[in-house]
């Protein structure tokens, strides 16, 4: 380049040049460009920081959180309340029983009245297995009580002390003298708790015996397929009778001065199988039922957009008289303006109550797991989804179409290859590194879309039951991107919970980044190289 | 989790007149979401120069700060317990109660479903995942359909604490935003069991539940028949005077009971003494019934 000072005649723009503070208009313009985007860079890293440093410290806060779970006899309690809700999930397995029979009667005609009364004799022995477990659920809820009171104590008095600690370093004595501190002593206090072992003992004795016993008196029916049930039923408690020695042994051998691992505050988040708050218990922040939930809704939205906006794509790049793809192509990428709210209202009002309706059909009722009860359900959200994610996909897929050069085309056709062949087997092919990263971004779309999973997904945290095949597509779920907006507005800033839902933000974060990252090398790695 | 809740609310303030008189209300946030905020805003438009700050963390922290002194009215949806009263009165303080309402939770399930009644245990047990099919409790078989409020909600923990004995819901419980959402979902799904607040509980396609035998009528939450109902009350350090003594008439007053009514509470009724009372522990109840000597 010329330096216009030297030339001042030779550059047309000279007549409009200015000067601000003696620096002239081109370098205040870059200045300008350069300076906003240096700020959104600036910003980006900002959040960026922010986001893990306030989720970072959940492993920290978790670690504490995990050592009073074990100091404060919680832990305790919960290994006894395991095997109480084994005790239940046995009564409920004995319930199920019970429901397949009353449906086998009503299927041979009868009323529900009249299989209730036909099943009277089994609802004595259930009962009489039911009540048998009253004892345990009490002790626990008695136990549990002093737990998480000596618990909520401690943190009381821990809270007092940081705030006078707080006060004093500030200089306000008088203050910090008024603060009455009730000290606990957790070592002395745990021990009330584990004090209650022989009771414990003889409770879970008396359980055995029960159990022993209910496994004797189980009822002779006349039904194959009952007695067949039952016998399951039989070996399972004899199973949950051989379970006690070892549970004794935990209870007996279970230390609160135990250390707790590091490794453990990790790993009860990446692997935990519970998300819990707000417990009078325990909270529990473990990742994977929200992780599996958002998983489930985006597979089932892309089992449906990859199909449609692909298709679509390559119906309007290859097959479309141009009239038609300027009328498609709009069409499309306008549903992208829909306002994810309204989707999620939609998918509320009308398609759930549509999905349910037809699946109650009379020509669907072979589907194995037809007529569904739940309306808002991760099918459900995953449809709507499906909706958002195509526009997205049928754009890039379509530019990534249009990337293919001309001569491929001209190629196949000049070999007598008729147009089809050459969509299928040479365009498709050659833009297909560009399709997949189309399809991954449609992911990045879908995981990270809140509102419509928030009102459609149904919100139940639990990791879909696989047990159930296909039938899995119809179970609520809960998903990372709807927890975040469901319970940060009652979270308290700079706790636990707080911590574990901006930790679920940096997991959607990763996801992204990895989706993007993964859709730019595809499309680089397989880039045509010529134009 | 209450103090998730402390949003210190500051209604206005007194900007007429030069004398500004402040009420200082604390406490349960199921009184303090809603209904007081309500009341306050309508007993200013009355008396213009007073002023309000609202914070709900909680029945418990009402309490203890009507017990310290921090606050002019302590708001509570539980009775005050006898250790603090007598924590009161080793501040000196002559704890008064007066009673502005009565809130209750239905349990609803959808129209179809053949049972009307159900005991506080399976109620407890249906909630807690004990029992999962509604053959259980001899109903049409089917698995039960759990719709709960979300975590943030006053109600997800005054059921907790009245029907589950504190313990956890189930994990397949489904969280809903609000009440209208579970009426709905239960009106639609025949498998459905839900609670809602009273005002809810005629939805159409929705059935209230009798919970060991008792309706939540609105007789039977005001005698705290039924199991799942409570009292609101609002607490004072001492006998009430000056403008605090007028708020809380006028929260009994008839205009201040509509707004009770209006947030979906149930207001008192005829008979219902409308006045502080001094709290007792039980023993001078019985000895005498007149209000002890302040301090």
């Amino acid at each position: 380049m010329s330096d216009p000072s030297t030339k001042p005649n030779d550059n047309p723009f000279r007549s409009r040049r200015w000067h601000l503070f003696g620096v002239d208009s081109d370098r205040v313009i870059r200045t300008f460009f350069a300076g906003n985007a240096l700020v959104a860079i600036i910003i980006l890293v900002l959040i960026t920081i922010f986001l893990f440093k306030e989720g970072w410290g959940f492993f920290p806060q978790n670690y504490q959180n995990l050592k009073l779970y074990r100091q404060t006899g919680v832990e305790f309690v919960d290994v006894l309340k395991r095997h109480e809700e084994d005790f239940s999930a046995l009564n409920r397995f004995l319930n199920n029983i019970r429901t397949q029979e009353v449906q086998r009667h009503k299927d041979a005609g009868e009323t529900l009245a009249e299989a209730n009364e036909r099943l009277k004799p089994f609802d004595l022995y259930l009962t009489a297995f039911e009540e048998g477990g009253y004892d345990i659920t009490d002790l626990v809820n008695e136990l549990k009580t002093t737990a998480t009171e000596l618990r909520s104590r401690y943190e009381i008095y821990l809270n007092q002390a940081q705030l006078r600690s707080n006060l004093e370093k500030a200089g306000r004595t008088k203050e910090a003298a008024a603060i009455e501190l009730v000290p606990v002593d957790l070592v002395d206090e745990v021990k009330s708790i584990q004090d209650n072992l022989p009771r414990v003992i003889s409770t879970l004795g008396a359980l055995a015996a029960h159990v022993n016993q209910m496994q004797q008196t189980i009822p002779r029916e006349a039904d194959t397929a009952m007695t067949a049930r039952l016998e399951k039923f039989r070996s399972l408690l004899i199973q949950y009778e051989a379970s006690f020695p070892a549970l004794q042994q935990t209870l007996r051998s279970w230390d609160p001065q135990k250390p707790v691992s590091a490794y453990h505050a990790v790993t009860s988040f990446i692997f935990g199988r519970e998300w819990v708050t707000n417990s009078y218990i325990q909270d529990w922040y473990g990742i994977l039922p929200l992780f599996t939930g958002s998983l489930l809704v985006a597979l089932i939205a892309l089992c449906f957009a990859v199909p449609f906006g692909v298709a679509a794509a390559v119906y309007v790049n290859q097959i479309a008289a141009s009239a038609e793809a300027k009328l498609i192509k709009p069409y499309i990428e306008f549903i992208s303006a829909l306002p994810s709210v309204v989707v999620g209202f939609f998918g509320v009002a009308v398609f759930g109550e549509f999905v349910r309706y037809s699946s109650q059909a009379e020509w669907l009722s072979w589907v194995p797991f037809f007529p569904i009860s739940e309306r808002l359900n991760a099918f459900t959200a995953g449809c709507l989804l499906a909706l958002m994610a195509i526009p997205t996909i049928f754009t890039l897929a379509e530019d990534a179409l249009n990337n293919v050069p001309r001569s491929f085309k001209e190629a196949s056709l000049a070999l007598g290859a008729n147009r089809l062949q050459t969509t299928i087997r040479i365009i498709i092919p050659s833009a297909l590194s560009g399709i997949i990263s189309a399809i991954l971004l449609g992911f990045g779309r879908v995981i990270g879309e809140t509102m419509v999973v928030l009102l459609c997904a149904g919100n139940r945290i639990s990791i879909p039951d696989f047990t159930q095949g296909v039938g899995i597509v119809f179970q609520p779920v809960h998903t990372m991107t709807g927890i975040i907006a469901q319970e940060m507005g009652e979270v308290v800033r700079e706790g636990l919970h707080y911590r574990a839902l901006f930790l679920v933000g940096i997991v959607l974060f990763f996801i992204s980044l990895l989706v993007n990252f993964l859709a730019q090398k595809i499309v680089r790695r397989y880039k045509l190289g010529s134009n | 989790m209450k103090s998730i809740l402390a949003s210190i609310t500051l209604i206005g303030l007194a900007v007429t007149t030069l004398q500004a008189e402040k009420i200082v209300i604390k406490g349960s946030d199921t009184l303090g979401a809603k209904l007081v905020p309500q009341l306050a805003e309508q007993f200013r438009a009355d008396n213009p120069g007073v002023s309000f700050e609202i914070a709900a963390e909680g029945s418990a922290t009402g309490i203890a700060a009507v017990i310290d002194g921090t606050a002019d009215i302590g708001m509570s949806s539980r009775n005050i317990s006898k250790e603090e009263i007598s924590k009161a009165r080793l501040n000196g303080r002559d704890v008064y109660e007066t009673c502005i309402g009565y809130d209750g939770i239905a349990v609803i399930v959808n129209e179809n479903n053949p049972l009307s009644e159900l005991s506080a245990r399976q109620v407890e047990r249906i909630f807690t995942g004990d029992v999962s099919d509604w053959s259980a409790l001899r109903g049409n078989p089917g698995i039960i359909s759990i719709y709960t409020r979300n975590t943030s909600s006053g109600t997800y923990s005054s059921f907790k604490e009245l029907a589950m004995k504190k313990r956890d819901y189930a994990s397949s419980s489904q969280k809903m935003a609000g009440n209208e959402q579970i009426a709905a979902e239960v009106a639609k799904n025949p498998l459905g069991i839900g609670y809602v607040g009273l005002a809810y509980a005629e939805t159409p396609g929705v059935k209230v539940i009798k919970i060991n035998g008792v309706l939540p009528s609105e007789d039977a939450i005001r005698a705290l028949k039924y199991p799942y109902s409570r009292p609101l009350y609002l607490y004072t350090g001492s006998k009430a005077e000056g403008i605090t003594a007028k708020f809380l008439d006028f929260s009994l007053s008839e205009l201040g009971q509509k707004s009770v009514t209006k947030v979906h509470f149930i207001a008192l009724d005829a008979n219902s003494p409308k006045v502080s009372v001094p709290v007792k522990l039980i023993d001078e109840a019985k000895k005498s019934t007149e209000p002890l000597p302040a301090k």
